[in-house]
């Protein structure tokens, strides 16, 4: 146990959320000092019930619900403090809001500088 | 001195020479209205089909037009000129007369034949949307000459053409009374209509739209926008389709001419009535239907309600326009319904609906709701029924030609299944039209494209080739 954010390792914080709070995350990620992302758009199926969809009043099911998918990969930022931000501002209250996972990660190097590691983010 | 010259001006001036004029100018901002109706039925279909199948829709959209405009000039106009001189009392057959509008070089008789051939490519084009999504090209490429160059001008041969159902026609003669079908309700649409229907039949349906019980399922299209655009395009391209068929602009006579304002005023009224009852009927039988207003059948309803008092516009009160019209787009949804639950026919864009009962209902209530210039009164238009004569004329020609359609349309598929056979196979059906039948995509980025020289991945096992590596 070090005293070290993360514990020296690099972490990735994996975020499923609603499309229209990606405003409010990036929001989020930039105010915690986190700002560098990847964003994707992702479709899924968690606790949100499913929609009936109908075309020409023949209805069907939708139950994978369009999402998006932010990864951010931190060093310095205490993965907690990202999950945090996260939560607070994707968090609607109703089922569909989304989940956020926190990964390991074993080697980081930045393309342009060649830095690896710690430095690459 | 000016007041002088404006008057000698004058006086070179035939009124004969000016509305003549006038009136073909008209014509020809006419057709090309009805042309912008191909965008229109292009969008309309490529939106209700999948992502997968709209080069397709797009390729027979433009084969419909540009061939079909050549099959009309070679054959299909004189087809037409030959149907109404077979099918009328005392008409000597005269083959070469036919094909007389092809040495029209003086005259407008070139102006004449275009006006002709926007009509006969917007009916080639609604038997598209039926068949969407599992035609062979091939197989849609003959019917479409066959629509073009028989099918179709037989039609109007029968009736704007002077033959069978016209005043002067056989029936039309017997009778006493010619067919009343203005701009092709039935003549146009009717037969798009139920032309596409037998050959939604005889095609089949796509595979998935029903289950084993028969139930239908949604295959739903890619793009209602592109669906309710095309729509409006449609609509926009019929005020030349139906006001554009009130020809004449000016009348010449005793040394003046005179504005038509009233022909055309009762003209566009209805159209544009009937068009906005359709849509608002669908909108509220739709929203009972289905608990929400459907863009799409609101669309449809649109149409179908144009399509009604295509036959109707010059002939019916206003309130029989917009009677009309609502009664059309009220019944789109049930009668589509109609064909895929109990018919089990998959009619992609619901073309029976739209263009083939909606043509039918309208021409044959014509007579009920006929303007009579000195008649009752009623709501600042003047009625008189139109006589039962003229109603069961009504009946007959709708009769006639549904007949000469389906069975035609019947003999053009059969033919066509012989000779290249109808549908793709399953495969390709799955995989779509547009990289079978044609090798495109319509939207590459959907489908991960490859870099522009990059090496090619197999992902068969079989490794990379193309591009620089080592081994």
């Amino acid at each position: 146990m070090t005293d070290e954010p993360n514990d020296g390792e690099l972490k990735m914080v994996m975020a499923v959320v609603r499309p229209d709070k990606l405003g409010d995350v990036k929001q989020a990620l930039a105010e915690t000092g986190a700002p560098s992302l990847t964003v994707t758009n992702v479709s899924g199926r968690g606790s949100q019930p499913a929609k009936k969809g109908q075309w020409r009043g023949e209805e069907y099911t939708v139950d994978l619900h369009q999402k998006v998918k932010v990864e951010c990969v931190v060093a310095d930022i205490p993965a907690q403090d990202v999950v945090d931000a996260i939560a607070d501002a994707a968090q609607t209250g109703e089922p569909g809001d989304g989940k956020i996972f926190v990964l390991p990660v074993e080697s980081a190097k930045q393309v342009r500088t060649g830095k690896a590691g710690q430095d690459a983010v | 001195m000016t007041l002088e010259l404006l008057g000698d001006f004058a006086l070179q001036l035939s009124p004969g020479a000016v509305a003549n004029g006038v009136n073909y100018v008209w014509i020809l901002v006419v057709c090309f209205l009805i042309f912008f109706m191909q965008p229109g039925f292009a969008l309309l279909e490529s939106g209700q089909v999948r992502a997968k199948n709209v080069g397709n829709v797009l390729m027979k959209n433009m084969t419909d037009w540009t061939l079909g405009t050549l099959v009309f000039f070679v054959l299909g106009a004189a087809v037409s000129g030959l149907v109404a001189q077979l099918t009328a009392p005392g008409t000597a057959f005269d083959l070469m007369g036919a094909f007389g509008y092809m040495s029209s070089t003086g005259g407008a008789g070139w102006v004449d034949w275009f006006f002709g051939a926007v009509f006969a490519m917007t009916a080639a084009t609604i038997v598209s949307g039926a068949v969407a999504g599992r035609m062979k090209f091939s197989a849609y490429v003959f019917v479409a000459v066959a629509m073009t160059a028989v099918i179709y001008p037989a039609v109007t041969g029968m009736t704007w053409g002077g033959g069978l159902l016209s005043g002067s026609g056989f029936i039309g003669d017997a009778l006493n009374v010619g067919y009343l079908d203005f701009a092709g309700a039935t003549v146009v649409h009717m037969v798009g209509g139920l032309a596409g229907l037998v050959g939604a039949k005889m095609v089949g349906p796509r595979a998935g739209r029903f289950d084993e019980n028969g139930q239908s399922q949604p295959i739903p299209g890619h793009s209602m926008l592109l669906a309710v655009l095309g729509t409006l395009f449609l609509a926009f391209g019929w005020y030349g389709f139906n006001v554009g068929t009130q020809a004449t602009v000016l009348a010449a006579g005793d040394g003046a001419v005179t504005f038509q304002g009233a022909a055309l005023g009762r003209v566009v009224l209805n159209t544009t009535l009937g068009m906005g009852a359709g849509a608002v009927a669908a909108m509220l039988v739709s929203a009972g239907w289905q608990g929400k207003p459907d863009p799409l059948w609101a669309a449809n309803g649109l149409l179908a309600g144009l399509v009604a008092v295509t036959g109707a516009v010059p002939h019916v009160t206003w309130w029989g326009g917009l009677i009309l019209g609502g009664l059309a787009g009220a019944l789109v949804l049930p009668t589509y319904r109609w064909v895929v639950d109990s018919l089990k026919i998959d009619d992609v864009c619901g073309v029976f609906a739209v263009h083939g009962s909606a043509g039918a209902i309208g021409t044959i209530l014509i007579p009920v709701f006929a303007y009579q210039s000195g008649g009752v009164a009623i709501l600042g238009d003047t009625w008189g029924f139109g006589g039962g004569t003229q109603l069961a004329m009504q009946v007959i020609g709708v009769a006639v030609i549904g007949l000469w359609t389906v069975v035609m349309t019947a003999v053009a598929f059969k033919v066509a299944d012989v000779v290249f056979g109808l549908r793709v196979s399953e495969t390709e059906e799955e995989a779509g039209l547009d990289e079978t039948e044609h090798g495109v995509s319509v939207y590459p980025e959907f489908v991960a494209g490859g870099s522009r020289e990059g090496p090619t991945v197999s992902t068969d096992g079989s490794g990379v080739s193309g591009g620089t590596q080592d081994d």
